[in-house]
């Protein structure tokens, strides 16, 4: 699109207050800017953004004739939507502005006004040579796909598959273990109400599998995607569970014949509990269909599981089946939400904190063996007996400084500590309750008066600094207590205890590096997936179409996961709504002529927009994020980038040399 | 005998009221006792770490800490404390359970002497006789300094109430045991 009208220039200098006008002499620049060539009328004002600044533009426009506008304000990452808006209102392409930024980079920094307008003067006269050559661009609209992907069946992906579902579209929820549910499922009461963690999520998890538009994939994982907004392609590797989905009723007499039933630590108990090598994570899995765990069962790993296997002899429905394959779905789909969720802490790896010892247990196994549902049905038992001594030791791993650990704050642990002290002291009346703790963070509605709650019932709250270090060891002898040795204002310290319960830090998923990879998304230096702005785009990533939710994100409580999970799902509703997206076209173009389909582009482009067709490259205009390094790479210079050509970028030089 | 903790708040809560007591446990250990300490300016007093002991029950260690003693009850870290912790008052509490058993600051001790031989905590000395004089004054006043007869009343209550024996008190040298020779024991 070459452009051939005369260009008819209007530049506006913003005082922005006193921001820029109290160092640079706006009169002054405005003065200097109207005796550019091209420029028709140049104008200073107050609040170039406030609506009467707008106006001005879209009057000037009319009155004068004006085809290219300079606005010299703040960044462009502030106001540019607005004034591109004003021009498109007045009838100039939005491309057709440019944007001088005169307060982050001139006034905000320089203190001396004489050499700040003469700055002043150099950035509005680059921005006015680069106007006079700018192209108007359309924006492209492509159509939607009105489908839905939800990756993790935790609460945060529950709430957003069923909140997409409930507007009308089909939404896939893609979950890597047998059954949705997520951490949530494994919780005890949940602070700060007591609520059972289960009965409240359960009727969700049921809900989300009878949803007419939600088609559950469990055991199943997201291999591969590829598309943009509007029409992701997403390849689905579906594990095989050797029990046919139809047929299974979840009787659970295959179970119970399993020759190596109690035989297996149950994952969901975090290996508390026993299972066999076919089995269901818990009573309320959702789907209620067995599985067989093929790194155990006989029959998979030996070949032979006595003369015939046990479980498929004592199915009643013929329902298992050791020939079923691994399957690869393809569904095309428009948004993508991730709510993929965390980990924690591997304790195992950190052998000061005497996790070997039976006493010594994380935050989530004390929730197991506090559940009435749990492999002790709610009993605390510690070897055989009722721990009365009991130590909760908080920030193990967290808000620390060592290289292996964590900085930031896990958020949920001063909580459930205090919920679960609660529950110690409620189960067992007469057992002691220390707890070791930094700060106590009672950030949320109704936390503060838990935690004064339980500090009241009795709890021991003692204060330690987090760089005092904590070993746990276990006494040799008859008397057999672990002791925690750690050192308070510079005094050694020895605490007796039967049982420990550790908070160790939450942790990303070890999978979240390739599921980043897959779709193209960014992590923070945390490890946890990255959001588009850290206030006010909290669930987008820079990725159009990906949303994130949950604890994929940073580590968050039940209410913020379910805020989140339903917050990107009607993020992601939206383009599936309004069935078309505008794209927008600051994205690279190819000089068919002088491409020689060297491939270098190819390569190095991060985003898979480039493909060679026919011997030369071409631009998949609604993936291409216009970020320029293949123009930068190209060795023959075939590519250029709209709105940022080489002689657009010289012009802006040139005019201030 | 309970915890430390337990026995402050036993012990205590017989004359402030046990609710009184509990508020040691509301310590947050933000040390505002300490920074404004006009006696831990100048002396080992740790307002802060004396609580921490507390807590952490090392009955032993606060009993021998020397700095115990060296509260001089202004009650600055009192009216400071955020968490209202009735900090003088607990430190007062921990002192008289320290004397129950046997663990009592010299300087404290010879107070008691003091009071034994003269019925004052601070008796009248030459220089305050003198000043007296000189304003027209008796050189003593009608207290128990000057009438004798009247301090057996005084160490009657020393005897009854054994505070003699909490202060190991020596009645044929008239000092503490140990401390004939005005030597520190």
């Amino acid at each position: 699109m070459i452009n051939i009208e005369t260009p008819r220039i209007g530049v506006y200098i913003c005082h922005c207050g006193v921001n820029i006008a109290a160092t640079v002499d706006v009169k002054e620049v405005a003065r200097f800017a109207s005796d550019m060539p091209c420029v028709v009328i140049a104008r200073d004002y107050q609040y170039m953004c406030s609506d009467p600044g707008q106006e001005l533009i879209k009057r000037d426009i009319k009155e004068h004739g004006l085809n290219r506008v300079v606005v010299a304000s703040c960044s462009p990452r502030m106001h540019e939507p607005t004034f591109r808006n004003a021009c498109e209102d007045a009838g100039v392409n939005p491309y057709c502005f440019e944007m001088a930024n005169l307060r982050e980079q001139c006034a905000w920094v320089h203190s001396d006004k004489d050499k700040a307008t003469e700055k002043a003067k150099d950035l509005v006269a680059s921005a006015i040579g680069k106007a006079a050559l700018l192209e108007p661009l359309e924006r492209k609209k492509v159509g939607v796909v009105p489908r839905a992907l939800v990756i993790g069946g935790g609460v945060a992906g529950i709430y957003a598959a069923l909140e997409i579902a409930d507007k009308g579209f089909e939404t896939y929820l893609v979950e890597k273990e047998p059954s949705i549910g997520g951490h949530m499922a494994q919780l005890d009461k949940t602070f700060p109400t007591l609520d059972c963690s289960a009965c409240i999520l359960t009727p969700k998890m049921v809900e989300a599998e009878r949803h007419k538009n939600i088609q559950l994939l469990t055991y199943s994982e997201v291999k591969e995607v590829s598309g943009y907004i509007g029409n992701y392609k997403v390849k689905i590797r579906k594990r095989p569970r050797y029990v046919d989905e139809q047929k299974c009723t979840g009787c659970g007499e295959c179970a119970n014949a399993c020759r190596l039933r109690g035989r297996i630590p149950n994952e969901f108990d975090a290996g508390m509990a026993m299972r066999s090598a076919i089995y269901v994570p818990f009573p309320q899995a959702v789907p209620l269909i067995y599985t067989v765990d093929a790194e155990r069962c006989l029959y998979i790993t030996k070949g032979k599981c006595g003369k015939y296997p046990a479980c498929k002899e004592a199915c009643p429905a013929d329902a298992i089946d050791f020939e079923l394959l691994e399957e690869e779905i393809e569904v095309e789909v428009g948004t993508i939400v991730v709510a993929t969720g965390y980990e924690l802490l591997d304790l195992a790896e950190k052998p000061e904190y005497g996790y070997k010892y039976d006493e010594v247990l994380t935050g989530l196994e004390f929730e197991r063996l506090s559940v009435a549902s749990g492999p002790t049905s709610g009993k605390i038992i510690i070897n055989g007996k009722e721990p009365k001594e009991v130590v909760f030791i908080s920030c193990i791993g967290s808000r620390s400084r060592k290289e292996d650990e964590c900085e930031y704050c896990s958020r949920v642990c001063c909580m459930y500590i205090a919920k679960q002290a609660h529950l110690v002291r409620e189960k067992i009346p007469d057992a002691k309750v220390k707890v070791l703790y930094n700060d106590v963070r009672a950030y949320g509605k109704g936390f503060e008066e838990f935690y004064n709650r339980a500090r009241k019932e009795g709890v021991e709250y003692i204060r330690k600094e987090l760089e005092d270090p904590v070993e746990v060891v276990k006494r040799k002898g008859e008397d057999e207590k672990v002791v925690i040795k750690t050192i308070i204002e510079g005094e050694k310290i020895e605490i007796e205890a039967d049982l420990v319960v550790m908070a160790n830090a939450i942790v990303p998923r070890k999978d979240a590096d390739e599921l980043a990879k897959i779709l193209k998304i960014t992590k923070s230096a945390d490890g946890f997936f990255l959001e588009a702005h850290p206030k006010l785009r909290p669930l987008d990533t820079f990725t159009d179409g990906i949303f994130i939710a949950g604890c994929c994100q940073s580590p968050k409580d039940i209410p913020d996961s379910v805020a989140q999970g339903v917050g990107a799902a009607i993020r992601a509703s939206i383009p599936l709504m309004r069935g078309e997206v505008e794209i927008e076209p600051l994205v690279a173009s190819i000089n068919e002529d002088v491409c020689v389909g060297c491939g270098t582009c190819e390569a190095i482009c991060p985003f898979d927009a480039l493909s060679l067709e026919e011997g030369v490259m071409h631009v998949k205009e609604v993936v291409c994020k216009g970020c320029g390094s293949c123009g930068s790479a190209c060795p023959s210079g075939a590519i250029s980038m709209k709105h940022f050509k080489d002689e657009q970028i010289y012009a802006q030089i040139e005019v201030m040399l | 005998m309970g915890t430390l903790y337990e026995d402050i708040v036993a012990y205590g809560g017989e004359v402030f009221g046990e609710e009184h007591m509990e508020t040691l446990r509301e310590c947050v250990q933000c040390g505002k006792c300490t920074g404004g300490c006009p006696s831990g300016r100048n002396t080992a007093l740790r307002t802060r770490k004396l609580f921490q002991m507390a807590l952490l029950d090392l009955r032993e260690e606060i009993f021998n800490a020397p700095e115990l003693w060296f509260c001089s009850t202004c009650f600055t870290c009192y009216e400071r404390c955020p968490k209202g912790v009735k900090t003088t008052d607990i430190i007062r509490i921990i002192r008289n359970l320290a004397a129950k058993e046997g663990h009592m600051s010299v300087p404290h001790r010879m107070i008691g002497v003091y009071v034994l031989k003269t019925g004052h905590a601070v008796p009248i000395g030459p220089d305050q006789m003198k000043l007296r004089e000189a304003v027209g004054l008796e050189s003593q006043p009608p207290t128990t300094q000057k009438y004798k007869e009247q301090l057996e009343q005084v160490q009657k209550i020393f005897r009854t109430t054994n505070y003699d024996a909490m202060i190991d008190f020596d009645w044929d040298t008239m000092n503490l045991r140990g401390m004939e020779k005005g030597g520190k024991k």
